[in-house]
């Protein structure tokens, strides 16, 4: 869950992108999944511009519609109703296109980078959007099979996949109708909220949503397949919505039988984790070492969604390492001692053995790394070396092992603790040894789960900062033309602010989506 | 020499009712020693009397007053035969009742040193090679280099490997801990919220696009960017 800033940094950069649309998202981020009738009652806009502006976050992936049972009426009849939930993650992925194009380019090369722009720009298109935008860039040179060609590119690689169902039905579990469903939302563990079994539910299968399109002439058959598709099912399951005109035009809108494409998220996540683990573990172990780390990750890409660990053969991890700029110099005893140093663990298998490397601990790593500099600034040399030995140890730490193991007088170190405690960095507890006298010790502890989300508040507050000075500066660049030094350095300002922003977004990657 | 005459053996000499009774009990705390309010609660005397008798067991030379590190203010006394246990001198690395930062900093030195010279290496090695060095005249024991090293590798200056007994590590069989020096170096990652104004920033939670502390106005940030003409 993320905290008030979080909240306070989406709603900002939805304004900047999309003016006027922030009231309703403002309005489902604080209340969580709503009705349309209940988005109008609490934004207190009116109809027509509710409908707008959940059209346009709809196409730009920041909601997805989903509908649930609802008892109305004395009757008990149970009918269908539509509720709107936000994406927040994908709203904050807006900060990161320019990360997102750089990695196509690198990988796919210039023209699918200009392919990935237009659907970021445009959120979701159908192949032929993408094929007259293509047309309109290189003014008409762009046949369909090349444009064909570079768009399989893309969805193969993952980059783009097929858009989620519009609006998926939950069917009720016993007689739970929307009021309890809602009630699972808020109560946190293992049960799934209903959020994620919507997105579960709308999810296209595997095998279409990274699929492509093969011909262009089956394409229309397909199309038309899913035509008859969509209509069967709205038949069969015989659901009529009660819905105010406004809201049937959305249901049109939402239900669209056309196939539509957009940026798979997922995928990039997973190439900037890639990208934060091996610089981690260059700092650390050396190029080497990330080389064997960059080589394992490639392989394991497409089969691990959430790429907590991964695992390979020696076989496939020498080929990988080969083929990876200065591996071919690396032996096999080398990349043996490397997997040693990396931590992998041997898993003896028929084929032969695989070698396991959690990339969790790799990314702690990082966000241990994040942290720990902040005290070592904030409170020095050796506050940091206390910090540190909490934060290795992860238990409750008497006061003398830690003024020992961190060669400070136990006043002095007593006095750091204070302030770390004071400052919400550490935990203390009072115990009493014996029920005697004076035999009160205090023991410390982080606690990382409540530290992190506090840090990541920061980061976000941090965030928010730096995007307000960015457009208190540009606004001053537009009335400052006439003063040229003033200019030179209101741009200068503005250039270290807009990097620093980028920075401070993969801070939120590694404490929110890794 | 039979075992039992290695311990420190009581005096039997005789003493006025008062200092024996103190005597006795101070002896029974051995190594410990003990406090003098201590004293008063447990032999019931008044103030006086203990300061008299304390004073007369010192002249004797039966007791001494020691340092106790967890606090220095109070006094604390102990029969002359025993040495200050750890727990009351705060162990090999206190002197007089404070941490030898003088003896610590030339062995941390030392460690440094030996670890960059041998690439990488285990404990042992590096007691080894100090030992060799002859730099220190009192012997430097194993759990001082553990300690001091433990203490580096929490100030990032070295990092704890195990050894794969290959590669860089053929002279440490596999599986053994072992040290080198850090890639890093010391702590020296810069973080990300360190690299803004905000991230180390006291006002941070006062801090709010509309508030009277802002970015907006915010003197950090004009200062940071070069804004402040
Ligand atoms: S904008 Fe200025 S006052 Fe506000 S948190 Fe950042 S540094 Fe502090």
């Amino acid at each position: 869950m993320v905290g008030q800033q979080g909240i306070n940094y989406a709603v900002c950069l939805m304004s900047t992108h999309f003016g006027d649309v922030v009231a309703v998202c403002e309005c489902l981020i604080r209340h969580g999944s709503l009705s349309f009738l209940e988005v109008v009652r609490f934004t207190e806009l009116p109809q027509g511009q509710v409908k707008n502006s959940l059209l346009v976050l709809i196409q730009h992936n920041c909601v997805q519609a989903f509908s649930v049972p609802k008892t109305v009426g004395m009757g008990g009849i149970t009918k269908p109703v539509t509720l709107y939930m936000i994406l927040f993650d994908n709203i904050i992925h807006r900060m990161r296109f320019s990360k997102f194009c750089l990695i196509v380019k690198e990988h796919l090369g210039h023209q699918c980078a200009e392919f990935l722009e237009g659907f970021l720009q445009h959120g979701r298109l159908t192949f032929e959007l993408l094929f007259d935008r293509a047309s309109g860039l290189t003014e008409g040179k762009a046949t369909r099979n090349d444009v064909l060609a570079k768009f399989n590119e893309l969805v193969h690689a993952q980059y783009v996949e097929r858009c989620p169902k519009g609006e998926p039905f939950l069917e009720p579990k016993s007689d739970e109708e929307v009021s309890s469903i809602r009630k699972r939302i808020k109560s946190s563990g293992d049960t799934r909220t209903i959020e994620q079994e919507a997105i579960i539910a709308a999810a296209p299968l595997d095998a279409d949503r990274f699929s492509g399109i093969i011909s262009l002439t089956l394409n229309t058959e397909e199309v038309m397949k899913d035509v008859n598709n969509t209509l069967e099912t709205s038949a069969g399951s015989k659901r009529k919505h009660e819905v105010l005109e406004a809201d049937e035009d959305m249901q049109n809108a939402i239900n669209t039988t056309e196939v539509l494409w957009r940026v798979n998220y997922e995928k990039f996540v997973r190439c900037l984790k890639k990208k934060a683990c091996v610089a981690n573990v260059r700092s650390r172990l050396g190029l080497d070492a990330a080389i064997v780390l960059e080589a394992m990750i490639d392989a394991n890409d497409h089969q691990n969604i959430a790429m907590n660990s991964v695992t390979l053969s020696m076989n496939s991890i020498i080929e990988g390492v080969r083929g990876k700029p200065g591996g071919i110099s690396l032996t096999l005893e080398r990349v043996r001692a490397i997997l040693n140093q990396l931590g992998s663990e041997l898993c003896p298998e028929e084929s032969g053995a695989l070698y396991t490397i959690g990339l969790k601990g790799i990314i702690e790593n990082c966000q241990n790394d994040e942290v720990e500099s902040l005290v070592l600034n904030k409170y020095g040399k050796e506050a940091y070396r206390i910090f540190r030995m909490l934060i290795l140890a992860d238990r409750l730490i008497a006061m003398d092992q830690i003024s020992d193991n961190t060669f400070l007088e136990k006043k002095e170190a007593q006095k750091i603790l204070c302030k770390l405690w004071k400052d919400d960095y550490v935990e203390m507890e009072k115990v009493n040894l014996n029920a005697g006298v004076r035999a009160e010790v205090f023991l410390w502890k982080v606690n990382k789960k409540f530290l992190w989300e506090h840090v990541l508040n920061d980061i976000f507050h941090t965030a928010l900062n730096i995007s307000k000075k960015i457009s208190q500066v540009t606004e001053e660049c537009q009335v400052s033309k006439s003063d040229e030094e003033k200019d030179k350095r209101l741009k200068r300002a503005r250039r270290i602010l807009e990097s620093t922003l980028l920075k401070m977004d993969d801070a939120i990657m590694l404490f929110h989506d890794f | 020499m039979s075992g039992t005459s290695m311990l420190p053996q009581k005096r039997k000499v005789p003493l006025p009712e008062n200092e024996k009774k103190l005597y006795d009990l101070i002896w029974s705390k051995e190594s410990l020693g003990i406090w003098t309010a201590d004293m008063k609660r447990e032999t019931g005397l008044t103030n006086t009397a203990v300061t008299k008798a304390l004073k007369s067991l010192q002249a004797k030379n039966f007791i001494k007053d020691v340092v106790n590190i967890h606090n220095k203010g109070k006094k604390f006394y102990m029969a002359v035969e025993f040495e200050p246990s750890k727990e009351i001198s705060g162990g090999s690395w206190y002197a007089n009742g404070s941490l030898d930062l003088e003896f610590i900093r030339v062995l941390r030195e030392q460690c440094r040193k030996h670890v960059a010279s041998l690439k990488s290496a285990t404990i042992e090695d590096v007691c080894q090679s100090i030992k060799d060095s002859g730099i220190f005249k009192m012997e430097c024991t194993m759990q001082q280099i553990k300690e001091i090293m433990g203490a580096m590798v929490l100030d990032k200056e070295i990092q704890e490997l195990t050894s794969s007994g290959d590669g860089e590590f053929s002279h440490i069989p596999a599986g053994r801990k072992c040290y080198r020096r850090s890639r890093a170096g010391a702590g020296s990652t810069q973080g990300y919220l360190t690299s803004v104004p905000c991230g180390v920033c006291l006002r941070i939670d006062d801090c709010s696009p509309d508030g009277i502390i802002s970015p907006r106005t915010c003197v950090y940030y004009n200062k940071w960017l070069g804004l402040d003409f």
